[in-house]
């Protein structure tokens, strides 16, 4: 075991390593200059551009950006072009706007994709899985801003209550519950938009893996001996279906950064898919590397933690 | 079965928890009518954050839309483009010019001359009606005041290129014995004075002066060299125009600290400063001093003519107090970081900004909203609306939902709706050109590109109105040259190329352009065949990248044509000038200056004239321009070269796009009179379709007045 974590951070490190190398390459080589450079301003002189690409470093070689950026990286001092804050301080400020959004649009996911999914099991074939499966392939197929577009123009018009941003805009009420629960309104929707495309691919996940087990000797064992169908669905069928979402759990730790760039910017929502965009956009290099390098950390942390849970639940496999 | 129950369950506790969330947000309806506060609010959005709150430093829209309201210049452009004065009360204009005395020149009537007797030559001249020129007359009328500088003897450090270095750059020390110069105080900034003076001390008296016979350098310097060094120190002539700005006393900064002379001072050295990267920097690069005379008087100094200067202090002024040496080391000092690299882009300010203008800023939640509050002391009188507020929604739905529903106040049309939303009886909207073009460029370096037939020939192919009807939706104006359109600068008379295919054939004829057995265009057994590039992610410029091609098609011209992403686009064609022809767009500035796009010594790859557009006359025009502080003649020059450019052709001008602008129509003008009787009047437009340009007498009513004469 022990010796199996620490092979494992050693390969992931290494990893990590060709992945920041690679990032940066990817970044530096591609076209385009950061937006502080402006080549068709006719007040940007050469000397101008030559200075701000002093400033950023831009005229060293490539290994030594490299060497400057991470050393700043790890020692907390990136800042970004754009407005010369601390990248971490932005990353964080974003991350805790975009958390709650991930919090609900997961529950919301992981929640109802398992009775869909195991009810579209049970009874395959049937009205209700047939159905069930259109609906998936609808939500997978309908494009998100499409949906967000039709969902916002539905509840303005109908109902009259603001959906936009994090919370109502220029809210003048004093008690904490109005507010609270004005939060919780705006998260409704984008969480709701965000969710569907999961539910869809989840609960079908689901059904394949419960009609599966339920093919499996041990549950016409079970049915054979006359357990009651509810028993047999639900503790024998579902606990051994249940074994790979253990490690899809470990996958969801990414999307912790990744955010959503249309959801967010559909509903204003400040959050860090739609800060990245916009550093890629202005070729802010130190906030689009160091939300790179977070995301392959997370990438890597959470195939790790994935491994783990499977060593736990599944006492079969043995490192 | 627990297990199926908690699969129930748990969704329908977390739905329903989640919708019941509904009954507690407050309706549209609440927000906008049911509030009194909002009638003293503007809100208003923007699709992009503002990035850095500080007008010595940003360069974006937005940024600078916050810093309008925040910080205040010491001039601005009133509704008819004319300059008025802000935190200065008013200011004057003159020049001091110099030369050096000539000592070898022969003067007429004189011969050689010494600095004494040209003087008493001019000032005789000045009081006398002599033979001369009209010309001559009016610069001598100029001079006020007229004074000899002596002899001096003094000592430069230059670097350069020795013979003896082996071409290796070495510092030299010159020595340097300047002749006495004469200074001549104008009243007016003219730029022909040493061309009429020539008149009048002989033809060659300014470029026969022998500078490099007053330096004394190492004796490794070559010939040419050592004349170079010569002109660039002692130059024979100089225009140093002065400006000088009569402050506005008790004008305060929103902290309550006084504005004054040091704070313009300050601002312009924080441009100039290296270590703040301001992108303003090319605009303050002919400065020469900026003097504080006493605290309500500046004083500017030119190190030459450019006639765009004065607009460039149209710039926010900072705060000196809050922003200079000691308060920045503190500021340093506070946070932990080493104040020897502490400038001002670092400085918390940038996020929290003090000016002296009509707004207070109070709050910035990034990508959310920026908040200001009026300023009560401010010195045309506080403003009407209480808060102001800038949101910032990237969506353009979105931000049309949020404008039917009141919590925006104003709404930028797209164009496929401007026919709909500017009839509807809610709004109030405001339209007018915008300040940019979009045009073909070619590049007049290549073949057939350096024939202004063919050029012309290719513009009259392309039908632009109905490139306006139906790519713009009808929002769009012909252009014909450089200018912008609602400025003085711009010729009407210049009529745009007709539509004309046929003429279009003949053109190419004359410059020996034929159509072959399969019709195409074809000139010595040549095709005529070129591509026609544009950057990718504008689907205006897309779509008339296919019109054009079409057009072109139809009178037998094989045009390929390809998109590319914007930077690969600048970088690898534009800039390099490896292309035949480009759609591109200009934005402008309400400045005439043309010298970067069209002077002839901008070709060079990474300028920006890259279609390699060169005209002697054009050249001398540009110049003139740029020097030129007299409107009238400024704009006759502007009129000349404008006709110059639509001869030559080297763009199709396209179009002008038009903006449209929806606002609530409860929002007016309110006013008070001497007498203290409130009016109100309806919000109207200045000359270049500013709607915004009486914010600060803008209010929001409860109820749409009805106006008694409509228009």
């Amino acid at each position: 075991m022990l010796s199996f974590i620490g092979r494992s951070v050693i390969q992931k490190v290494v990893t990590l390593f060709f992945v920041s190398v690679i990032s940066f390459l990817v970044i530096h080589l591609a076209p385009g200059e950061p937006s502080q450079v402006d080549p068709l301003n006719p007040k940007f002189t050469p000397e101008m551009v030559e200075r701000f690409r002093k400033e950023f470093h831009l005229d060293a070689p490539l290994h030594v950006q490299y060497y400057l950026f991470y050393s700043d990286l790890f020692t907390g001092k990136t800042v970004s072009w754009k407005d010369n804050r601390s990248v971490l301080g932005k990353i964080w400020e974003r991350f805790l706007n975009s958390l709650p959004l991930f919090i609900v649009g997961t529950l919301l996911t992981w929640t109802l994709s398992f009775p869909v999914g195991i009810r579209s099991a049970i009874f395959r074939g049937g009205i209700y899985d047939r159905s069930a499966t259109f609906f998936s392939y609808l939500l997978i197929s309908i494009p998100g801003f499409f949906f967000a577009y039709i969902l916002i123009i539905f509840v303005v018009t109908r109902f009259h209550v603001p959906v936009i941003g994090m919370e109502t805009f220029g809210l003048s009420v004093s008690s904490w519950v109005h507010v609270a629960m004005d939060r919780v309104w705006h998260l409704l929707i984008p969480s709701v938009l965000g969710a569907t495309g999961g539910i869809a691919v989840l609960s079908r996940y689901v059904r394949s893996q419960m009609l599966e087990v339920e093919g499996q000797d041990y549950i016409r064992t079970a049915r054979a001996k006359g357990l009651p169908p509810e028993q047999v669905h639900y503790r024998h069928a579902l606990r051994n279906a249940l074994l790979p979402f253990v490690t899809m759990f470990g996958l969801i730790l990414p999307g912790l950064i990744g955010g959503s760039v249309i959801i967010e910017s559909i509903f204003s929502w400040p959050g860090i898919g739609r800060m990245a965009y916009e550093a890629i956009l202005a070729r802010d290099y130190p906030v689009i590397l160091t939300i790179n390098f977070i995301s392959a950390v997370l990438v890597l942390a959470g195939t790790f933690v994935s491994d783990i849970l499977y060593l736990i639940v599944d006492p079969r496999i043995r490192l | 079965m627990t297990v199926r129950r908690v699969l129930i369950f748990l969704p329908a506790v977390l739905i329903l928890f989640l919708l019941q969330s509904y009954f507690w947000v407050p309706t549209y309806e609440q927000q906008t009518r049911g509030n009194p506060r909002r009638l003293h609010e503007y809100i208003t959005a923007s699709i992009g954050d503002a990035s850095i709150l500080n007008p010595v430093l940003s360069a974006d829209s937005a940024s600078s839309q916050i810093e309008g309201l925040v910080f205040e210049g010491l001039i601005d452009r009133d509704e008819e483009l004319r300059f008025r004065g802000r935190l200065a009360k008013s200011w004057e204009i003159y020049e001091e010019a110099y030369f050096y005395v000539n000592e070898d020149a022969l003067v007429p009537g004189l011969g050689k001359a010494d600095a004494a007797q040209v003087v008493e030559l001019i000032k005789g001249a000045k009081k006398t009606k002599g033979p001369w020129s009209r010309a001559l007359e009016a610069s001598l009328d100029l001079i006020r005041d007229i004074s000899i500088i002596p002899p001096k003897e003094f000592r430069v450090l230059k670097k350069v290129r020795t013979l003896g270095g082996k071409g290796r750059e070495g510092q030299v020390e010159i020595h340097v014995r300047a002749p006495p110069r004469i200074r001549l105080t104008l009243g007016k900034v003219d730029q022909d004075l040493f061309r009429n003076l020539s008149c009048l001390l002989g033809d060659r008296y300014f470029s026969s002066f022998r500078a490099w016979k007053y330096l004394s350098a190492p004796p490794d310097l070559d010939g040419e060299r050592l004349k170079a060094l010569g002109r660039e120190i002692l130059p024979a002539t100089t225009h140093n125009p002065v400006v000088v700005f009569h402050l506005r006393p008790h004008v305060k900064f929103h902290d309550g600290h006084i504005f004054d002379a040091g704070d313009v001072k300050f601002t312009f050295d924080a441009i100039m400063d290296p270590k703040n990267l301001s992108p303003r920097v090319a605009d303050y690069e002919p400065v020469k001093a900026v003097e504080v005379v006493d605290p309500l008087t500046v004083r500017i100094v030119y190190k030459r003519l450019y006639s765009p200067a004065l607009g460039t202090w149209a710039m926010g002024i900072l705060p000196e107090h809050l922003l200079n040496r000691e308060a920045l080391e503190a500021e340093a000092r506070r946070l932990g970081k080493d104040p020897k690299n502490f400038s001002i882009r670092q400085s918390a300010f940038n996020r929290h900004p003090v000016g002296c203008g009509p707004f207070v800023f109070r709050r910035w939640k990034s990508d959310q909203f920026i908040r200001l509050d009026r300023f009560e002391d401010y010195w045309e009188g506080p403003a009407n609306y209480e808060r102001y507020v800038f949101r910032i929604i990237p969506d353009l739905l979105t931000q049309e939902m949020e404008f039917y529903a009141g919590t925006i106040d104003s709404y930028a049309v797209q164009p496929h709706q401007v026919k709909r939303l500017s009839k509807d009886r809610r709004f109030q909207s405001f339209s007018g050109t915008s300040f940019g073009y979009t045009y073909i460029g070619y590049n007049m370096r290549r073949k057939p590109f350096d024939d202004p037939r063919v050029r012309r020939a290719l513009g009259m192919a392309i039908d632009v109105d109905k490139i306006i009807t139906y790519v713009l939706h009808g929002q769009g104006e012909r252009i014909t040259g450089p200018f912008v359109k609602q400025t003085d600068y711009y010729n009407h008379d210049i009529k745009p190329l007709p539509y004309d295919p046929e003429g279009a054939l003949k053109l190419l004829e004359e410059a020996g352009w034929r159509r072959n057995r399969e019709g195409w265009l074809e000139k010595d057994g040549k095709r005529l065949q070129f591509t026609l590039i544009t950057n990718s992610g504008n689907d205006l410029r897309k779509a008339v990248l296919a019109i054009a091609q079409d057009a072109w098609k139809q009178i037998g011209i094989d045009v390929r044509t390809d998109l590319l992403e914007w930077s690969v686009f600048i970088q690898e064609r534009v800039d390099k000038g490896d292309f035949d022809a480009v759609i591109l767009g200009w934005a402008m500035g309400i400045e005439p200056d043309l010298y970067q796009i069209w002077h002839s010594s901008q070709t060079h790859p990474h300028q920006l004239n890259f279609v390699g557009f060169k005209n002697r006359e054009a050249d001398e025009l540009i110049v003139k321009i740029r020097q030129e502080y007299d409107h009238e003649k400024q704009v006759q020059y502007c009129h000349r070269l404008h006709e110059i450019i639509s001869r030559e052709q080297p763009y199709t001008f396209l179009y002008v796009s038009k903006w449209t602008a929806v606002l609530d129509k409860r929002i007016v003008i309110r006013e008070v009179d001497e007498k203290g009787n409130i009016h109100y009047r309806k919000i109207t437009p200045t000359k270049t379709g500013d709607y915004t340009f009486y914010f600060n007498r803008w209010i929001k009513l409860p109820e749409a007045p009805a106006f008694m004469a409509e228009g």
